[in-house]
Formats: structure tokens, sequence, C-alpha cells
């Protein structure tokens, strides 16, 4: 096993036919087999054999966008259950997204954000209060409600708002000791359900539980983005962006900052480093993201209401992170997709097949036991499992690591330059 | 302003009751956190197993005929000694099961354990339920259901007069004496005094022969314990439960403890007193003060903004000193 | 350049420090020295803003620091290591050592996420900067490795060239030389030289090896039950009976 895996280490050519074999024939059956959500699965799975070759990083990328992009929704749409392989493709890039940025707060910063849902569902309301009739219950003029050319704006627009709430929060609550967070941050998630839930009186702002309906889809130089397989691609490319973000800022000052508070707060603050504004940054910034996709959730579903931004939620993006890796970019990527598909396919599949297994009188599984239904124990064991034997996730983190030409000089100038030490 | 006044008595008393509960449940959170630096996420869901056994238990008396041959007094306190014996074990299980291999890792990762023992208890009293009765929400059969009147008129004319359950009046004696005796536990014995130890210094302690291990499983156990034993209370007051109960009352219990002081005994029990009583003026008395703006929906809301009041101006609580950690 | 008055620390009812009165003179290298408990890394964390004094006054460079955050106090000037060695343990080396530039080191939120010219030149630098402190302390091959993985001298040497990044005018170290053996310790003896000549610090030790601080150190203040209760040149040290007393016990003087 171990010579197989060394044989394939050091020849890329290997790896490039082996990949190139495995998207070949799991594309093909999934071109045949429309139906069949595990060829589905198994043509995304060659994201993650990407991810294991040794191929530079920027023929990783581009085969990555050109399988996303190209190849996928190709060879889903052939049959009827095209739009529901790109509605579930849509739903994990935004939770993605927003594991991402609870990657930030939880995984960099080591803060534990259990109320990350909130943000979230305040992006969501955001777009969904201002581009709907929601919005004549309290304003009334011509200029609201806005339609879905202001989609993009509105990105944007939920991300602060989120990142205001976010540091409001953070204020209080950061300055004293790192514990408290955790529950704070449940209570708040908490009450934002409650508040949004309730908000319908005296002032109508967001219809209580009833939620808003008939939010607008995005639209772009006129051209209306109306079905999954369109907004596929606009949660794709925010999906990148996101990515190149997150990236960015964790090899930076504020990244290398962010690790320093979670590794050990007082060494931290003697090297200069201000803690309550990092972490307060930390927070914003992973408010901001979940922010932002809550915009993209309510587009894409035209419908919200409270019930979509409970607790469970809260904890299945923190699933995410933990399982995925905390800190680890890709471990994320990774948990997310687990998770999500784990959520929308396999646990109703199962289900279903379950099911049939009942109804033919093979076995009976009560349906007190449904698998659909026991999110929380399954989510309960993957936390309690991850944590005692996995702390450090599927793809834990890793550092970057920096070429040595990168760090001794060559030319004499700018040794003279350095030559103050 | 006449409403209030008159609506004070029902909200004391009532505020007392349910104060008498999120005190106890704070005692498991401040008890665990003083002794493990650890808030057991967990002790929210004892509490709710509590409540589920307890009711369990009363189903099988019930059935047993055992209400038509014994006083249903006599019952209860088999029924909560039964339960917290039982829901003992379980924390004290949890503990050494999840906890206590993940002593030395990072505080994010023993939290992180403790949701999930929260998640996991949620399910499996969800799916037993479900199992057994087709729904998990569970209705346990009602007992102490007479009302007495409480002439508290009498005392203010612009008072009203109050209405107590019995059911009120034996949860606030059950819990007033589950207190005393705890309080009596940790100030006078010797197992409490290792118990103070602990959480003071745990290195000194294990110095000192005390053998560490023994004082925070019986920290768990007697937390848990009283914990389930709340439970019990809860489902003979309310009657009808379901597995959610557990977190949004853990919550506050926690705010309760948070705001007596943290890892300080007699504060959790004042704390929970304190929070209990402003709820139930919050939730009597929300609509009329702010003029229907908020209604009484908001009860919730209120006590998580005490939570953050709290941490603002005074983090280590009333009765908390605050301590800063050795460099 | 670092005068302490009076500074005193209680916690509840115990008493650390006591009316403590310092004066450390610029450029110099002083050790303070006293038996366990005797409230030298109580005052360390005073003097940087860890703990704060209950009362008195400490003066930088003429400037009162007392109050500061240590973030603040580190921007001031006043660099440390500690007793327990506080590494960031899942970063690199080299990044531990950056961390120390940070406050050197200016650019926007901005700049980090457009990749702008001034965040690649200014992080360009900073990792050349971080590999020149680990060339410094002699660890410029190990710049890739998890600072966890560090041998422990490794590890002493690395939280000391993470506090030379910050860039001080005083380095504090606390028990620098605590578990190392002879050589590692006259390498260290070297360092501290070095850095006092090359770097015109000023340095001021914690430590419990008295050949080290015997050798090194110009003056001496010693402490013992949260007290000064000597200081001076290595020499009088030495014959001090009080500071033998708070060493050894009272017979130890006697018999002296």
């Amino acid at each position: 096993m171990d010579r197989i895996k060394g044989y394939l280490q050091n020849n890329k050519l290997a790896q490039a036919i082996l990949i190139c074999v495995y998207v070949l024939t799991t594309s093909l059956s999934l071109y045949l087999l429309q139906e069949s959500v595990i060829a589905f699965l198994l043509v995304l799975f060659s994201l993650y054999l990407l991810y294991l070759t040794n191929f530079k990083n920027s023929i990783k990328w581009i085969s990555a966008i050109f399988i996303l992009t190209i190849l996928v929704p190709y060879v889903s749409s052939q049959g009827t259950a095209f739009q529901s392989y790109m509605d579930v493709s849509t739903l994990v890039g935004i939770y993605v997204a927003m594991a991402l940025g609870l990657n930030i707060v939880v995984g960099l910063a080591g803060l534990l954000d259990l109320g990350f849902i909130a943000f979230f569902a305040i992006g969501a309301y955001t777009y969904a209060i201002f581009s709907t009739n929601q919005v004549t219950h309290f304003i009334h003029t011509n200029f609201f409600p806005l339609t879905g050319n202001s989609f993009w704006l509105f990105i944007l627009i939920g991300g602060i708002v989120a990142v205001i709430a976010g540091i409001l929060l953070g204020i209080p609550v950061l300055r004293v000791k790192g514990d408290y967070l955790a529950i704070v941050t449940l209570g708040f998630g908490e009450i934002i359900r409650i508040v949004f839930n309730n908000l319908d009186r005296p002032i109508n702002f967001t219809n209580g539980a009833q939620g808003i309906s008939g939010i607008p889809s995005p639209t772009i130089f006129g051209y209306v983005i109306s079905d999954s397989s369109q907004f596929y691609y606009v949660v794709l490319a925010i999906l990148g962006i996101v990515i190149l973000a997150v990236t960015r800022l964790e090899n930076s000052k504020l990244g290398r900052s962010w690790k320093a508070v979670r590794e050990n707060e007082i060494a931290a603050q003697s090297m200069g480093v201000h803690l309550v504004r990092t972490k307060l940054l930390a927070f914003a910034i992973g408010a901001s993201f979940s922010g932002m996709m809550g915009v993209v959730f309510s587009a894409k579903q035209m419908f919200i209401d409270p019930t979509s931004f409970t607790m469970l939620q809260s904890i299945t993006i923190l699933v995410m992170v933990i399982l995925g890796g905390m800190g680890s970019v890709p471990g994320v990527i990774l948990g997310a997709a687990l998770v999500t598909i784990l959520n929308l396919q396999v646990l109703t599949e199962v289900t279903n097949y379950l099911n049939q297994l009942t109804l033919d009188g093979v076995i009976s599984i009560p349906t007190a036991l449904s698998p659909a239904k026991m999110q929380r124990f399954i989510f309960g064991m993957v936390l309690i499992l991850v944590a005692i034997f996995r702390p450090q996730g599927l793809l834990p983190a890793q550092n970057k690591k920096v070429k040595k030409e990168d760090l001794v000089e060559s030319s004499i100038e700018e040794h003279k330059q350095t030559i103050s030490i | 302003m006449n409403d209030v006044i008159q609506s004070l008595p029902q909200v004391l008393i009532d505020g007392f009751i349910l104060g008498a509960v999120y005190a106890i449940v704070a005692l498991g959170y401040t008890m665990v956190y003083g002794i493990l630096e650890l808030i057991n996420f967990a002790h929210g869901e004892i509490f709710m197993s509590g409540a589920f056994i307890g009711t369990a238990f009363l189903f099988v008396f019930s059935g047993l005929g055992l209400f038509h041959s014994l006083p249903a007094l006599l019952i209860l306190i088999i029924v909560l000694v039964l339960t917290s014996v039982l829901t003992g074990f379980i924390g004290m299980g949890i503990e050494r099961v999840a906890y206590r291999p993940l002593r030395k890792a990072p505080k994010l990762i023993t939290l992180i354990t403790a949701i999930g023992i929260s998640f996991l208890l949620q399910d499996i009293v969800r799916f037993i339920t479900e199992l057994k009765r087709g729904n998990y929400i569970l209705t346990g059969p009602s007992l102490f259901n007479s009302q007495h009147s409480i002439k508290t008129h009498s005392i203010l004319s612009s008072f009203g007069n109050a209405q107590i359950k019995s059911a009120s009046i034996i949860i606030l004696v059950v819990a007033v004496i589950m207190m005393i005796t705890l309080d009596f536990f940790i100030n006078k014995t010797k197992w409490g005094m290792a118990m103070r130890a602990v959480a003071q210094d745990r290195e000194t302690a294990s110095l000192m022969s005390v053998n560490v291990n023994k004082v925070i499983s019986l920290t768990f156990f007697l937390g848990s314990a009283l914990g389930g034993a709340t439970g019990v209370l809860f489902a003979v007051q309310y009657n009808t439960i379901d597995p959610y109960i557990g977190f949004i009352l853990g919550l506050k219990a926690f705010t309760a403890a948070v705001l007596g002081g943290i890892g300080n005994i007699r504060g959790a029990m004042v704390g929970g007193f304190l929070i209990g009583i402003l709820e139930m003026f919050a939730s009597a008395n929300l609509s009329t003060i702010t003029s229907g703006v908020l209604g009484s929906e908001y009860k919730d809301v209120f006590a998580f903004a005490i939570l953050i009041i709290v941490l603002i101006f005074k983090p280590e609580g009333i009765f908390g000193k605050s301590v800063a950690e050795k460099v | 350049m670092l005068k302490i008055s009076n500074l005193t620390k209680k916690f509840g009812g115990l008493t650390a420090v006591c009316d403590v009165n310092i004066d450390i003179e610029a450029g110099s290298i002083t050790a303070i020295i006293g038996p366990n408990g005797a409230g030298k890394t109580t005052f360390f964390n005073m003097i940087t803003g860890v703990y704060t004094p209950t009362s008195g006054e400490f003066m930088f460079q003429n400037e009162s620091l007392v109050g500061l955050k240590p973030h603040a106090v580190s921007r001031k000037g006043i660099a440390r290591t500690f007793q327990n060695i506080r590494l960031f343990s899942s970063m690199t080396a080299l990044e531990n050592v950056m961390v120390g530039m940070h406050q050197h080191l200016h650019y926007s939120v901005l700049s980090t996420l457009l990749h702008l010219p001034t965040f690649k030149k200014k992080e360009k630098m900073a990792m050349k900067k971080a590999y020149k402190w680990l060339e410094y302390v002699g660890l410029e091959e190990l710049y890739n490795e998890e600072a966890r993985c560090l041998s422990y001298g490794a590890q002493r040497r690395l939280e000391i060239a993470r506090a030379l990044a910050t860039e001080p005018k005083i380095l504090l170290l606390d028990e620098p030389a605590a578990g190392m053996n002879p050589k590692e310790t006259r390498d260290l003896t070297n360092l501290i030289y070095q850095m006092r000549d090359d770097l015109n610090l000023t340095i001021v030790l914690i430590e419990h090896d008295m050949k080290l601080v015997m050798e090194i150190s110009e003056y001496l203040f010693v402490l013992d039950h949260g007290e000064k209760i000597a200081e001076g040149k290595p020499v009088e040290i030495r014959n001090n009976p009080k500071v033998i007393e708070a060493y050894l016990g009272k017979s130890a003087v006697t018999t002296a």
C-alpha cells in the first residue's frame, strides 16, 4: 500500500492519468444514470482527489474550475434531476462560504461562536425586507421595494449590517474571558430568531413567523437569474472570491495576530498585539461573510422565515469547521461539503431506502429512528468523536512553508540595507 | 402602573418558583465551572433528562396502581430520589468518558465536546420518547393540582391576591431543602471542603492528598443529581415537557450563575431567584411598560440582556471576586 | 532608564510584591534574584502591564507606564521572555518572530485583500527581517519548523528572537537559562553580551543559575518575600548576610 503511495507521489504522469480516468468514468456514469446520486457525489469527489495530487497549484485550480463550471453542470443536465443537483451544489457553495467565515472566528482566532447563524439571518432579512413588499409596511416611498438589480449592492449592505451587529455584540463580550463568548453567542443566536419571529407587531418589520416571500431573483444587466443552474454560477463566483479573501487574510499580519491570540493571549499581547481589536476584527469579518451569504441565501430561496435560522443551523456550521479541520481552508471546504451533502442528500436517501425496505417488509425501522430526524444525534457524535480522537479535523491546518530563496539576500544592495541588524 | 402593583404578589410568587428551578440548575453550572473552569453545556440536558426520567417513573408507578395505595407526596419523594441518583450517575459518566480525557486539551475542544453531548442527549431522549409514545412531547400525570389563594390583598390594598398551586409549594419546599443541604455539605463537611479546595487550587489540593478525580466526580454527581431532581419538579409543575426545554433554561440558569458570581455557590442561588423574579416581572409587565411595543414573548431576550449587562459592568458577578491569571 | 518606586502588588490577602524600589541604568545588564516565590515574576508582570500594580510607580525613560496594557507597554520599547515558555506552538519559528514584528509592520486590511504592492513588499521585507533575527540566535535552519516541535533550548532562543523582533530598548529575560546545560548556558551568556553591545539594549534578567548571574551581571537586586533585601555589585551581594539567609536560612549565615 505504501509502495503504491510512494510510487504515485513521485509520478505526476500516473496521477494525471488516474485522475483523468476517474473523472471520465464518473462523469460518464452520471451522464448515463441521471438519477444516481452516488454518481453525482463521485464526480464531486474528484475534487478531493485533485487536492491530493502533487500538481502545481495553478493547474489544480484550473482543473477544479473546469470540473465545477463546465463538467458537472453538463453531465448532470441530461435528466430531470438536473435542477435538484444544481440546487444542492448551490447550497453547498453557500454553506462552504459561511463555514469559511466561521473558520476565521473559531479556527484562526479560537473564538467559539455558537450563534453564527444570527448574522446569516440578519443578512437574509435585510435583503428580503427591502426587496419585497415587506418594506412598505414601515417605509412609504416609491423608492422601495428595490428590484433584483440591487442584489449585488445588497451583498455589500448585508455584510455591513452584519458587521455592525457583530461589533455591537463583540465589544462587551470580547473583553471578558473567552468561555463566556460561547454562551453569549448562543444566546444571541436565539435572541435574533425570537426577535425576527416577533417583529410583526407593533410595526411589521419582519412579518413574524409567516416569513417573507416573493424575494426577487438577482438580475444582471437586465437578465434575470431565474433557476438553480444559473444561480449555481453566481454562488460559484462568490465562493471563489471568498476563498481568495480568506486565504489572503490568513497569510498576513492579521492572520498571524489571530493565530497568536488563539495560541497564547498573554504572549500575543506582550508582542504588541491589541487583544480586543484583533478579536473584534475576527468576529466582525466572520460576521460579514455570514451576512453576505445570508443575502445570497434569501435571493436563492425566494422565501425565508425564522425556522431557517435556528441553533441547529449554527451548530451545523460549527460541525463543518470542526470536522473539516479548524483553521484549515481545504479542511473546512471538505467539512462543509460533507455535512451539507449529508444533510441534504445522504440522510434523505438513506431514509427513503430504509422506508422502502420497511414497506417491503425486510426490516422495520420505526419512524422515530429515521435517519433524517437523527441530525442532532449524528452531529453530536461527530463533534464528540472529532474532539476526542482527531481534534485537528479531517484535513488539518498546515503552515505555509516559506521557500529559502525568499528569505536569503542575494544582491549586495539588499545586504547593505539590512545591515542595520 | 396600578396593574403592575396589583400583580406584584403573583409575579413574586411565580418568580420565586421559577427562580428556585433556575437556582438549582445554576448550582450545577457554577460548581463545575468552579472546579474545572468549564461551562458544562450538557447540564441543561441533564435537567431535561431528569424531567423525562421522573415522568417515566411516575407513569410506571401510576401504572402499578401505587397512587391508590401510597400518598402522592411519598411517591414524589421516591421518584425524586431515584431520578436524582440516575441523573447523578449520568453526569458523572459524562465527565468520566468525555471530559476527563480532554483535561489537558485546549478549552475550546472541551467546550465542543460538551455541545456534542448536549445534542446527543437531546436526540436520545427524543427518539426514546418518540418510540414509546409516538411523539416527543410528553405530558405527565398531573399531581398536586389544587390551587391555594394567598390573601396578599389584605396586606396592601393595591395588591391583588396571589394564586399558588400545591405543586408549586412542594417545589419551593423541596428546592429550598436541597439548597440548604448543599450549602451545609459544601461548608461543613470534609468532602465539601475538599471540593472548595480543588476549586481554588487543584495542584495544591492534590499535594494535600485530596483525590482530585474523586472530588471532580463527586461535584458532577451532586450537580447532576440536583439538576435532575429539579427536572422532576419542573415536570410536576408544568406537566408537559419536550426534549428541548433544557436548552433555553440552561442558558438562563447559566446567566444566573454569572450574575451571582461564577464559582460561587450562594451567588448561584441568589442569581437564580433574581433571574426568575425578573423574568416573571418582564413576562407580566413588558407590554404594559412599553405600551405594547414589546410583548411577553421577549422575556427570554430580557434574560439575555441581563447577561450582557452583567458582563459589561461587573463580569465577576454580585458575589464574585476578579481573579488574576497566573502568568 | 527604568525607575521603579514603591511598587506593590496585592492579591487579596497576599502581598506578592511590597514597596520595591529599583533603578535600572541604560545599557546595563542587571539581574534580579531571590528564592522561589520572592515575587520576581510578579514584578516583571507589573512592569510589562500584565498585572496592574496595587500602588507605586514605574517610569520608563521618564514616562509613567502604570496602568498601560501589555501591548501598549510593548510599543513603548519593553520586551520580555517568559518563565514558562509562551510560544505560538502551532506556528512556525519564522511566523513566531514575525508576530514580534507586529507593531512595526504597517499595512491595511484592504491592501491585504487586494495584495497591493505595499502589502507584498512589506511582507517580503518582514520575512527577510524575521529570518535575520533567527540567524542572530542561531535558529536559521529551523525557520519552517512548528514551534512546538523545537527542542527546549531552541524554544528558549526562539522566544528571545521573537522578543528582539519587537525592536525594544530594554529586554526582560525571565529565567532564560532554566533547564539549560553548561554549553547552552555559555552560548546564552555570549548572546546576552552580544545583544547588549550590538543592539544597544538594556538587559534585565531573573535567574536562579548563580554562576551565570555572577558572571554576567553588573548590578544585582535581591528580592525575598516580595521585598527588596539587598542591591549591589555581584561581589557585594555574594557576601551579604541577608542574602545568604534568604537563600539558605539563618544557620547558614553564622557558618559563613
